[in-house]
Parts: structure tokens; C-alpha cells; sequence
């Protein structure tokens, strides 16, 4: 199959991939480029184990092309936070024993940024709401919720 | 019992950082040059003859490397957990007893190519009658799956005189329920790399249990055990699905082959198609009171479908049989349990192992028979809980830790707080309920010796590191093993390092299953620290010139003891001790900093290293009566529920669910919320949504789109209730919470829907096409 070039900025650096037209954006994070803290669940959009963002909205990048991604900017975990400097929202998730296996975590790490950049202050049912198309089979969900609660009420955790 | 630094602390979990910066290594996620990728070929009939298998196609397409059938297992072609009945590729003329059964494997270059190698292996098939309803499998008509026929196990148990004592009750209520089929679904599909270093094989895997892996594994490669090496990658998830083998055998059978690494990564629909699932059970029950309430007699059959193969079958329904009568103390007691061959997909152990069936039995029983009698369900529970002293069905004496009265009173007195009067706040169609629900849990396998080891080694700075063979599937015991060396040594978590589940380097662990690691693995590190503490205690109080017995540690500082050092007669006393010893009184100092005496250790030629090992006092079953000590400590739990029934939509919603469990000793807290809060979840799935639907053996709910798991809109608020009930042998009095968590969730949902709309269920789920189908027959 016949290669392209595409060109998009991945967690703030630009960057460049040669794709096949049917490589979809999971695979080409994963094997392409080595960032394997997207996780695979599904490859049918039911499980949100892969959600990065595209230009800030979440997408479950088992649906989506690698070269729809061209021109624009994608983030994903690696982009988040560090070991010396994790994100609030990854500082939450630790305090709050929001982490159990930790396979859903990416996703719903991300799912949980798009949903405080756009709307800082959600309550608890908006933030239920938002992240159910991220399933996790391990917590209930409530101690994900009080993290991502806790940092939009800017609370220490 | 508060006098605990770390034990009894929310500290968080040792592997959190990683997770959430997506560094946590997932089989998956492993990747080594030059590998490659493998698939399964399965068959797609439920029973049959193998008669053929072509693989020239497959082998000659481009960028194949190796297609492997039955003929290319070396070893026994077995595999399984308590029945070797399992084949790893079926071989020509033998049977297929299921679909998803494998037939072949193939490792290309790309996961593309073998994907496509799938499409050009050609099989005959020699299909057989197949039979895929437990009742029928059981008649002597049915077709059989193997020459000694289709029921794999009974276990009965026989106490007291069940016949006689049911024409002494008031009231017998008799009912049948019947439980679903239900899957795993963890969000981390099977996966597993396997590579060849000179001749040992490593395989990196999800999985809760490595020491069982890397024996299927050289058993059926026809290697020596110390050629195998099995690493337990992060592992998203296991709740029970991951104690069988998936990929393992597989992958070290392509890498010996091929000499490369090979990668196998399981579909969402692969894996619901040959994972284990929740043994859908009939579950017959006959329960009588006197006229007070107080149980007299239970008689009870079960039946439980284990499909093709046995997996953790038998072990399921002893489990259920062995619960069955629920917390309570019942005198008379019959109880039968089956296990039975189907060429329905195999099912094995799921989160609660056959008890949250029983649950949904007993505790829909006990309000019948409550209601019947005009006592309150919290009542009818407090007048027959287990309490010390009680005796069980299978004839075991429970003397202490038996926290079920407990969390019935706490339960109660926060439900009635929290809920209050449901009744008013039904609005319009909506109708609303509260329901209760009990349970206990035997820790550890049951009636079986389960033991763990462990090896706790103090390096030179002070700082510990523990080997184990502990799985931790996400529940957090890396965490809570830490905390428990931790406290024992007085130093800070931050110190410890826990290396889990590898078999190169850490002793057998047994599976993490039975909700026993914090038990009897937490036990094992307890035994090897205490066994390296020795060492320097020993040490220290040489060189501080006392006994042992008069050292204290903590703060990386051996001391004399508080009450010691302030004594007068310290100075006589050590120097005489020292005399006693044969030591010169060369010091006077109180304490010798951890690091130093570590060096002393060391110069001495002491080894600051223990090794711990536990097995839980068990006796067997009695194969006759099913009399036995099946286990040596219980977990006990009630939850009450509050729903919403949309009489309309016929919909459930359930508002809020309050959780009382006995776990013993809390070793940390956070973690036991979590797993409460995460276990109601999945009990809500199991009442109201979940269920794999099956066709003549073909699951027909092969995705996450129709088999329904609970999103965050599906939670209610879970308020969790921690009741700790010290368990004298358990490691700082600490028991188990990972099953019990989810046990008694159906049953309290159940008993609400009954009390918002008046309608028993006696299936689950209870799906809005049943509730409105019963509201219509009214």
C-alpha cells in the first residue's frame, strides 16, 4: 500500500509519520511511535481504553485513521504529566485510589481533561456522564469521580 | 490495634505512579525486535471429530513463519486447573468440545498476515450431538462429552437430619432460582510475549497466577520447569478469568519453534469467546423455620453448568455448596451440588466463586420466610447469624472473628439514617424499595492446603526488598504486602520494593484467587520479615549487650526497650547479661542505628534474609457428608440496597447501596473501599444487565456493545462500611474483602426490586423486559 506523510503536533512536538492509508491512530501510536500508555480494550469504541484527544475533544483512537490526524494535534498520556511533574488530574487519581489495574486509566485520564478544559466546574453527574464511555471493571467508578471532583474544585489532594 | 504506623493506613499504591503516566508495562505493550505476532485458528463447531487439518496454505503465504497443530505439542496436550482436560491443539480424531477449541497457530511477521494465514487453514470436521442444557447433559440420553459421562462432580453435604426436622417447622418456603451466564469483561484483553535465551523460555503475561502458568507450560512443551520462566506483565484486570491458562502454552510453544519472540494479543471477541465465565446455576432450595424464625432445616440442590471444560469448576460448586445455607446456623442441612460437562463455553471461577448464586438463593429465602412469619428481614438475619461458638453445614466450628452481627446492626442503623422513608420519595410511575443481602466467605481454597511463600531480604542501607509470588491484578497487594513488611520493620513504605509473580526469581505464591493473598501471602511476608528481624534483633542486642527480647525496632533504630533502658538496674543488669554472654561491657549506648547493625550482621556472616511460608489450617471434605474445616478464617458482609423500578420503562435504578464488610484488620483502607465500591458495581451488573446470551454454543453477546457492563451513569453512591473483626491467625488480624465485595450485592437488589413492586425474582437478570412482562401479568 502506498504511504503517506502525515504531519500533526503529538503532546506538543511536531511530528512526523509515514502511514498507510488504513493504519488507524491506536496502531500508529503504539507501534509506530513506541507510546504505548494507549491502551487497547476493544477496537470498536465500546470500552474508551484508547481515548487521546484531537484538538482538545476525546476520541477513541481505535476509530479514527492515523492520517485524519494530519494537521492537527493530538495528546495523549505520555503528553500529560511526568515523573517529576504529574498532572493534577494524575495526582488526583493516586490520592483518591482512583487506580486499580490501571489499564482504563490513560483513557479516562484524558476523557476527564477534555471535560475540565471545556467546562471547569461540572458536577458530579456531568462528570458521570462524561466518562461513561469509559468502562473500568474495577472501581465503581466512585473514587474516579471524587478525583476528577476534586481537582475542579481546586481542592488539595 | 491502633497503635499501627503503616498497617491501617490509606497509603497509596506502590504502582499508581506508573499507571497513571501510562508507564505500567502491559503484555501488550511489551515489544522486542524481530518479533512476531500470533493467531489462533479455533473451531466453530461446538462438538465434533477432528479429522483433518491443512496448513500448506497458511505456511506458504508470505511472511508466515510457523503453523503449529496438534501433532507439534511435545508434551501432555492438557492443560487445566483441577482437571487436565483442556487440549492446547486438538489433534487429529480427537474431540472438540466446544467452539473457540483451538486447532492450530500461526506466527508471521505481522498480526495483518496472520490474520489472513487464519482464512486458508482448511478442517474436517466430524460433527457430534451436542448437548448444551445441564439438565439434559445429566439424563443418560444426552450425548457425552467424555467416556465417564457428563457430570464431572458431586459434593454433598449431609449435617443433622434435614427430612425429620422440615415436620417440625412453621414455615417452608421452596423455590427454584436460576442464575446467568456472566463474563469477566476485564478492560485489558489476555495477552502475553514468550522469548528463547539460550534455553530458557521467559513468557511475560496477564495473568493471576504465574507458578500455575510455567508448570501447564512445561508440561506440555516437555521441558524441565527450571526452563521456564513466567513473568506477570501489568495485568489489567483478572477477576477470576485470568487463572486459566490463554496464551501461554501457545506463545511457548511458537518460540521454542521459531526461536523469535512471538506476541499474542486477544480480541475483545476473542476473549469473551474463550475466557471462563460465571457458571450459570440452577439453584433448587427448600428452607424451614419455627414459628420465631430461627431455621430448622435447608435442603438444597445445585446445579451448575461448567461447559466443555472443568476449569475451576468442581472447586465453584463446593464452594456453593459449602455456602449455601448462607451466614446462618441451620442444623438440618441436605445439600447437593453438581458440576456438569455442556459443549456450552467453559466456566470456571468468577469474583465469588459460586456464592453469589447460592446468595441470591438464600437471601431471596430468607425474606420470604420473614415475610411469612411477620418479622422484619434484618430480623429474621440477627436471630440466625453465625456467631462464636456457631457450627456450620459442614460441621466447622466457628470460635472468633465472625463479624456477620456486625455488619447486619451497622447496616441497619445506617440504611434507616440514610434511606429513610423510601415510600415518599416514589414519584409517579416510579416506585421505590430497600432491600437486604448477607454473605460469608471462606478465605482460601476450599478444604484444600493453599499455601504461599514468601522471602523478605534486608539490604545493606536499610532498605527491603520483598519477593513474592503474589499476583496483583490491580486489587493492590503489592501495596498491602509492602505495608505489612513495612510495619513489622518500622520502617516507611517508601523503603520497600515488592517484586511479584515471577517464577525466576520468587517462590509460589498460589493464585490470587479466593480472596486469600492478603491472608495467607500477607501472612508469608509477615513470617520472613519476622525471620530476618530475628537476625538483628539477635544482633542488636549482642552489641548492645542485652537479649533480644529487650530490642525494640523502628525508625531504622534497633533500641533497648522504653521500660528497659529507664530502669535503674540497667547498668547491673547488662553488664550481667553481657557476662551471661560472655561479652565485656565495652558500650554503653541504648540503640544501634538499622545500617550498622546490618554491617554487623554481614561481618558475623549473618544473612539479614527470611523466608516465610503459610498454609491455612484446612482439613478436606468428607467426599460421604462434606464434614470438614474448609477453610481457616470467613469473611463476612451485608449490604442493604435502595432502587427506583420505572414501572412504566420497567427499568432499575438502584439510588445508593450501603456495604458493611468484616475484613478483619483493615491494612489499608482506601484500597478495601475501592474494592467494595468496585465489587457492588459488578454485583449491579449481575442483577440487572449482564448476562452472555448462547446459542448452541455460540455466544451471541460477543462485544462490549451487547454484553453491558455498568457505566459511572449506572452507579449508585455505595457508602462503605469497614468492620473489622480481628482474625487471630491473619496477618495484623487481616482476613479478605475481593470477593465478598460483589457476594451479596444481586441478592439485596433483588430483595429491594420485591419490596418496591412486590414481584420475586427468581432469575437474573432482572431485565426491564421481565419486570414489565411480570407487572402485566398481574
Amino acid at each position: 500500500m502506498n504511504k503517506e506523510t502525515i504531519c500533526f503536533i503529538l503532546n506538543g512536538q511536531k511530528t512526523e509519520v509515514d502511514v498507510e492509508p488504513t493504519l488507524l491512530l491506536v496502531d500508529m501510536l503504539r507501534n509506530n511511535l513506541s507510546l504505548t500508555g494507549t491502551k487497547l480494550g476493544c477496537g470498536e469504541g465500546d470500552c474508551g481504553a484508547c481515548t487521546v484527544l484531537l484538538d482538545g475533544k476525546m476520541v477513541n483512537s481505535c476509530l479514527i485513521l492515523a492520517r485524519q490526524v494530519d494537521g492537527h494535534e493530538v495528546l495523549t498520556v505520555e503528553g500529560l504529566g511526568t515523573y517529576d511533574k504529574l498532572h493534577p488530574l494524575q495526582d488526583a487519581f493516586i490520592a483518591e485510589g482512583a487506580v486499580q489495574c490501571g489499564f482504563c486509566t490513560p483513557g479516562m485520564l484524558l476523557s476527564a481533561k477534555a471535560l475540565l478544559d471545556e467546562n471547569p466546574q461540572p458536577t458530579r453527574t456531568q462528570i458521570a456522564r462524561h466518562i461513561s464511555g469509559n468502562l473500568c471493571r474495577c472501581t465503581g467508578y466512585a473514587k474516579i469521580i471524587n478525583a476528577i471532583e476534586k481537582v475542579a474544585k481546586g481542592q488539595p489532594v | 490495634m491502633s497503635d499501627y504506623r503503616v498497617v491501617g493506613q490509606s497509603v497509596k499504591k506502590i504502582d499508581a505512579v506508573d499507571k497513571v503516566l501510562g508507564k505500567a508495562q502491559f503484555a501488550a505493550d511489551i515489544q522486542f525486535d524481530n518479533m512476531l505476532y500470533a493467531k489462533v485458528f479455533r473451531s466453530t463447531v461446538p462438538h465434533g471429530i477432528l479429522r483433518s487439518i491443512n496448513i500448506a496454505k497458511a505456511e506458504a503465504l508470505a511472511g508466515v513463519v510457523s503453523v503449529l497443530s496438534g501433532k507439534d505439542v511435545p508434551g501432555a496436550n492438557s492443560a487445566g486447573i483441577i482437571v487436565k482436560d483442556e487440549p492446547v491443539l486438538v489433534k487429529i480424531n480427537e474431540k472438540i468440545r466446544k467452539i473457540g477449541d483451538p486447532l492450530a497457530l500461526i506466527a508471521a511477521e505481522t498480526e495483518e498476515i496472520a490474520e489472513k494465514a487464519l482464512e486458508l487453514i482448511e478442517v474436517e470436521i466430524e460433527e457430534l450431538p451436542a448437548v448444551f442444557d445441564p439438565l439434559a447433559a445429566m439424563t443418560e440420553a444426552a450425548p457425552k462429552l467424555y467416556d465417564d459421562g457428563n457430570v464431572l462432580a458431586v459434593r454433598k453435604i449431609r449435617k443433622g437430619d434435614s427430612q425429620d426436622a422440615f415436620g417440625q417447622c412453621a414455615v417452608v418456603v421452596e423455590n427454584e432460582y436460576r442464575t446467568q451466564m456472566t463474563e469477566h469483561s476485564y478492560i485489558e484483553p489476555e495477552a502475553g510475549v514468550a522469548r528463547l535465551d539460550g534455553d530458557v523460555l521467559t513468557i511475560w503475561v496477564s495473568t493471576q497466577n504465574t507458578h500455575f502458568d510455567a508448570k501447564e507450560v512445561a508440561r506440555n512443551l516437555k521441558i524441565g520447569l527450571d526452563k521456564v520462566r513466567v513473568i506477570q506483565a501489568a495485568t489489567g484486570g483478572g477477576f477470576g478469568g485470568k487463572l486459566d491458562i490463554s496464551v501461554q502454552i501457545h506463545l511457548g510453544l511458537l518460540a521454542m519453534r521459531t526461536r523469535r519472540p512471538v506476541k499474542l494479543v486477544y480480541s475483545r471477541t476473542e476473549s469473551i469467546i474463550n475466557s471462563s465465565k460465571r457458571h450459570p446455576c440452577i439453584v433448587k432450595m427448600k428452607t424451614g423455620a419455627d414459628n420465631t424464625g430461627k431455621l430448622l432445616a435447608m435442603e438444597c440442590t445445585i446445579i451448575g453448568d461448567t461447559g466443555a471444560y472443568a476449569s475451576y469448576g468442581p472447586g465453584t460448586l463446593t464452594r456453593s455448596a459449602v455456602h449455601a445455607t448462607g451466614p446462618y446456623e441451620v442444623p438440618h442441612v441436605t445439600i447437593d451440588a453438581y458440576t456438569v460437562y455442556t459443549n456450552n463455553p467453559t466456566a470456571g471461577a468468577m469474583r465469588g466463586f459460586g456464592v453469589p448464586q447460592v446468595a441470591f438463593a438464600h437471601e431471596s429465602q430468607m425474606d420470604i420466610l420473614a415475610e411469612k412469619l411477620g418479622i422484619s428481614p434484618l430480623q429474621i438475619r440477627l436471630q440466625n447469624a453465625f456467631r462464636p461458638g456457631a457450627v456450620t453445614a459442614t460441621g466447622a466450628e466457628l470460635t472468633q472473628s465472625v463479624g456477620i452481627v456486625p455488619t447486619l446492626e451497622q447496616t441497619g442503623a445506617v440504611a434507616k439514617t440514610l434511606i429513610g422513608d423510601t415510600c415518599a420519595a416514589a414519584k409517579g410511575t416510579k416506585k421505590r424499595g430497600v432491600g437486604i443481602g448477607s454473605m460469608w466467605y471462606g478465605i482460601g481454597n476450599t478444604g484444600l492446603p493453599n499455601p504461599a511463600g514468601a522471602y523478605v531480604n534486608l539490604l545493606d542501607d536499610g532498605t527491603v526488598l520483598i519477593l513474592t509470588g503474589c499476583a496483583d491484578i490491580g486489587q493492590g497487594s503489592d501495596t498491602t504486602l509492602a505495608q505489612i513488611a513495612a510495619e513489622e520493620f518500622g520502617i516507611n513504605i517508601e523503603d520497600i520494593r515488592v517484586v511479584s509473580a515471577d517464577t525466576g526469581v520468587t517462590p509460589d505464591g498460589g493464585a490470587s484467587s479466593a480472596s486469600r493473598q492478603t491472608y495467607i501471602s500477607g501472612n508469608a511476608v509477615r513470617l520472613a520479615a519476622q525471620a530476618a528481624k530475628k537476625v538483628l534483633m539477635e544482633t542488636a542486642a549482642s552489641m548492645l549487650g542485652v537479649t533480644p527480647g529487650e530490642i525494640v525496632i523502628g525508625n531504622k533504630v534497633l533500641s533497648v526497650r522504653n521500660d528497659y533502658a529507664q530502669s535503674p538496674a540497667l547498668t547491673d543488669c547488662r553488664t550481667e547479661c553481657r557476662r551471661d554472654l560472655g561479652l565485656t561491657t565495652r558500650q554503653k549506648e541504648l540503640s544501634v542505628g538499622l545500617v550498622n547493625c546490618i554491617a554487623e550482621c554481614r561481618s558475623t556472616g549473618k544473612l539479614t534474609m527470611g523466608h516465610g511460608w503459610f498454609n491455612p489450617d484446612t482439613t478436606g471434605l468428607n467426599p460421604d457428608n462434606g464434614q470438614g474445616k474448609p477453610y481457616a478464617t470467613y469473611a463476612f458482609a451485608t449490604q442493604i440496597a435502595e432502587v427506583e423500578v420505572d414501572i412504566e420503562s420497567g427499568e432499575i435504578e438502584v439510588i445508593q447501596i450501603v456495604a458493611a464488610h468484616d475484613v478483619g484488620k483493615a491494612v489499608n483502607p482506601i484500597n478495601i473501599e475501592g474494592q467494595i465500591e468496585g465489587g457492588c458495581t459488578m454485583g449491579l451488573g449481575y442483577a440487572l444487565t449482564e448476562e452472555i446470551k448462547v446459542n448452541a454454543g455460540k455466544i451471541l453477546t460477543n462485544n462490549l456493545a451487547t454484553y453491558l457492563i455498568p457505566t459511572a451513569l449506572d452507579v449508585p453512591e455505595v457508602h462503605s462500611m469497614i468492620v473489622e473483626e480481628p482474625e487471630e491467625t491473619g496477618p495484623f488480624g487481616a482476613k479478605g474483602v475481593g470477593e465478598p465485595s460483589l457476594i451479596p450485592t444481586a441478592a439485596a437488589i433483588a430483595n429491594a426490586v420485591y419490596n418496591a413492586i412486590g414481584i420475586r425474582f427468581t432469575t437474573l437478570p432482572i431485565t426491564p423486559e421481565k419486570v414489565l412482562a411480570e407487572l402485566q401479568s398481574l
